[in-house]
């Protein structure tokens, strides 16, 4: 159902959910825009950027948590899973369908995520939609868009003085009980605007036979011409919603087993005991992470791992972009692509 | 409304029933650990499968994941052989009868033993990696299993003998009926009775029939690298040879990416695959 919300009744209606929940919105801290817990007070930072610097993911996978912890003669329990209920207000819909990803990981039959588990049980999305796309991100590109509701439970479309809020699931409809019906003018105007936002991002880059084209090229020049200037910070899979990668490290003195999170650009993440390494250098390392991306991915769930959100384009301190990168790759031989 | 669910992070209580060193440099030892809580035993052995591998647990040192090498009529032990290497390995060498100690698992998919009754068994084992094949064999020397199988030839090398593991368990192999051992060293010495040279010069000169046979291979890389085209080349079909891959591990249940191949995950879909499933893989090993 859409209905509308007022701009100036936003701030009253965040208040009274955080009677019920703890109420997440991007709020501005030092020269970033992040998830952060309203307080009295608060102030939101939708204008000035799109997407948090770090993805809300952490909200779901903290940067670092404790899994264990130690008790006294050896003994070890495990740290309860938080399950306090969250409200996550303004997400992009790059950002949500990250997380349905990621739960493709956590939420595995066999081996449940009680922690991921938990927090997402626990959590209310409310998406806000991108009615100016921005200059980094291609979502549309790979399968999400700047109005995509997977993952969310209501998502927002800006309309100057009013957002028009559709309702998705359940938990969404019961957030907005209070607030009057669209007119059926409004839902077109929404609807209009979504289909503009959508229509006025370029493709990026050609995703035909491109899982293809990096499977069939994996010994070639093309991933040493790629990662020649990568540094290997990390940053594109520190801050990619849909990068899961996490090491697990005993904190002696803290007494907790905790988990940190990852990154397969770095040399000690594959380096073994016997000092073998399968991914030596930046070269491998990159091409693994292209190709987890936009190969193993849809081998597993038949999606692209990326959503477009950009953020490893604006945030690589050597101006790396993943789509000029798959640009590149789309002028690779390809066996299939040339049976076509 | 807390959240009880178990969690695949949380090791199973246990302690070290025996520790032992398995090579004369002491670089080997074996450990034998029995489970605190004799519910933790049936739903392990219930779960396990000769090639399956195990986290193991020293809480303030981290974790490390292991091959088991026991088989489950063995006893209500798990045991594993593990080499000194870094800072956890040397904990696990510290350990002693009584020590507390976690594992988590069984985990991993193990050998296809299903898929192989009726066949021809050639074990071939390099080095330390020997384990889960000694946990292979071990299963299928019980009366209730060997029938399942035909012919069993065990081939295994060393560096040196003092470096072969289970030595008196494999000195009495070599008396049974019911299987071949060839056992190599990669330089000749004194008093040694058996072969000379490395793993993949020993399978030729064994020569497997390749013959309603299965092949399965576990050694360091480079070990592997040569005996599997040697087993190709004796007429073994890519579906008929088999080997337990190894790579950095974490998590070891598919969620912290570390020992992703592909769209595989070596903890979760492995680690045991054939030569058919592993040619259809990235060469990211």
């Amino acid at each position: 159902m859409n209905l509308i919300l007022k701009k100036d009744q936003l701030n009253h209606l965040l208040n009274a959910w955080r009677q019920d929940y703890e109420v997440y919105a991007p709020q501005s801290l030092e020269n970033f825009t992040h998830f952060l817990p309203l307080q009295d007070g608060f102030e939101l930072a939708f204008d000035k950027a799109h997407n948090t610097r770090i993805p809300p993911k952490a909200l779901f996978l903290p940067t670092s948590e404790a899994l264990l912890k130690f008790t006294r003669f050896g003994g070890y329990e495990q740290v309860p899973s938080e399950t306090a209920p969250r409200l996550i207000f303004g997400i992009r819909p790059c950002d949500a369908h990250a997380v349905t990803m990621l739960d493709t990981v956590f939420e595995q039959e066999r081996y449940m995520d009680p922690h991921w588990v938990a927090r997402r049980d626990a959590a209310v999305l409310i998406g806000l939609g991108c009615h100016v796309p921005c200059q980094t991100g291609f979502c549309t590109t790979v399968g999400s868009g700047p109005f995509n509701h997977a993952g969310l439970d209501a998502i927002l479309t800006d309309l100057g003085e009013i957002f028009l809020v559709e309702t998705l699931t359940e938990k969404g409809e019961r957030l907005f009980t209070q607030l009057e019906i669209a007119t059926e003018e409004q839902s077109t105007q929404a609807s209009e605007g979504q289909q503009a936002a959508a229509a006025s991002m370029p493709i990026a880059f050609e995703t035909e036979w491109l899982k293809e084209k990096l499977d069939q090229n994996f010994v070639s020049p093309y991933w040493e011409e790629v990662s020649r200037s990568c540094l290997g910070c990390g940053v594109c899979t520190f801050l990619c919603p849909t990068c899961f990668c996490f090491d697990i490290v005993d904190e002696a003195q803290r007494g907790e087993r905790v988990r940190n999170w990852d990154t397969c650009m770095f040399r000690t993440y594959s380096l073994e005991a016997s000092g073998h390494n399968p991914r030596p250098s930046r070269v491998e390392r990159t091409r693994q992470r292209l190709s987890h991306k936009y190969s193993y991915w849809v081998d597993q769930i038949n999606q692209i791992g990326c959503t477009g959100c950009g953020r490893c384009v604006r945030y690589c301190p050597v101006g790396l972009d993943i789509r000029a990168m798959l640009r590149k790759a789309h002028q690779l031989p390809s066996e299939v692509a040339h049976a076509q | 409304m807390p959240n009880e669910a178990q969690s695949p992070y949380l090791p199973i209580p246990m302690h070290v029933l025996h520790a032992y060193y398995e090579s004369t440099d002491r670089s080997l030892k074996t450990l034998e650990l029995s489970f605190d809580e004799p519910q933790d035993a049936r739903e392990f052995f219930a779960a396990f499968n000769p090639g399956q591998f195990c986290l193991l647990s020293v809480i303030g040192k981290g974790e490390a994941a292991l091959g088991v090498a026991s088989a489950a009529w063995e006893g209500d032990f798990v045991r594993f052989t593990v080499q000194k290497m870094g800072s956890v390995t040397t904990a696990l060498h510290n350990l002693k009868p009584g020590d507390p100690i976690g594992i988590r698992g069984p985990l991993g998919n193990g050998f296809p033993l299903e898929n192989w009754k009726g066949k021809n068994l050639v074990i071939i084992g390099g080095g330390c990696a020997f384990s889960t094949l000694y946990a292979l064999t071990k299963h299928l020397h019980h009366p209730s299993n060997r029938g399942d199988y035909s012919k069993m030839t065990v081939i295994y090398g060393t560096r040196t003998s003092g470096l072969c593991m289970y030595k008196q368990d494999i000195a009495a192999w070599h008396q049974r009926d019911d299987m071949e051992v060839h056992q190599a060293v990669d330089v000749p010495e004194e008093d040694w009775l058996h072969h000379v040279g490395y793993v993949p010069d020993v399978v030729k000169e064994v020569s497997p029939s390749p013959v309603n046979s299965v092949a399965v291979v576990c050694g360091p890389p480079i070990m592997t690298k040569y005996t599997l085209p040697a087993l190709v080349g004796l007429g073994f079909t890519p579906e008929t040879i088999f080997t337990s891959l190894e790579k950095r591990m974490k998590c070891g249940v598919g969620k912290c990416g570390r020992c992703n191949l592909g769209p595989k995950y070596i903890c979760k879909d492995g680690p045991v695959f054939s030569l058919a499933e592993l040619n259809a893989l990235p060469a990211d090993l």
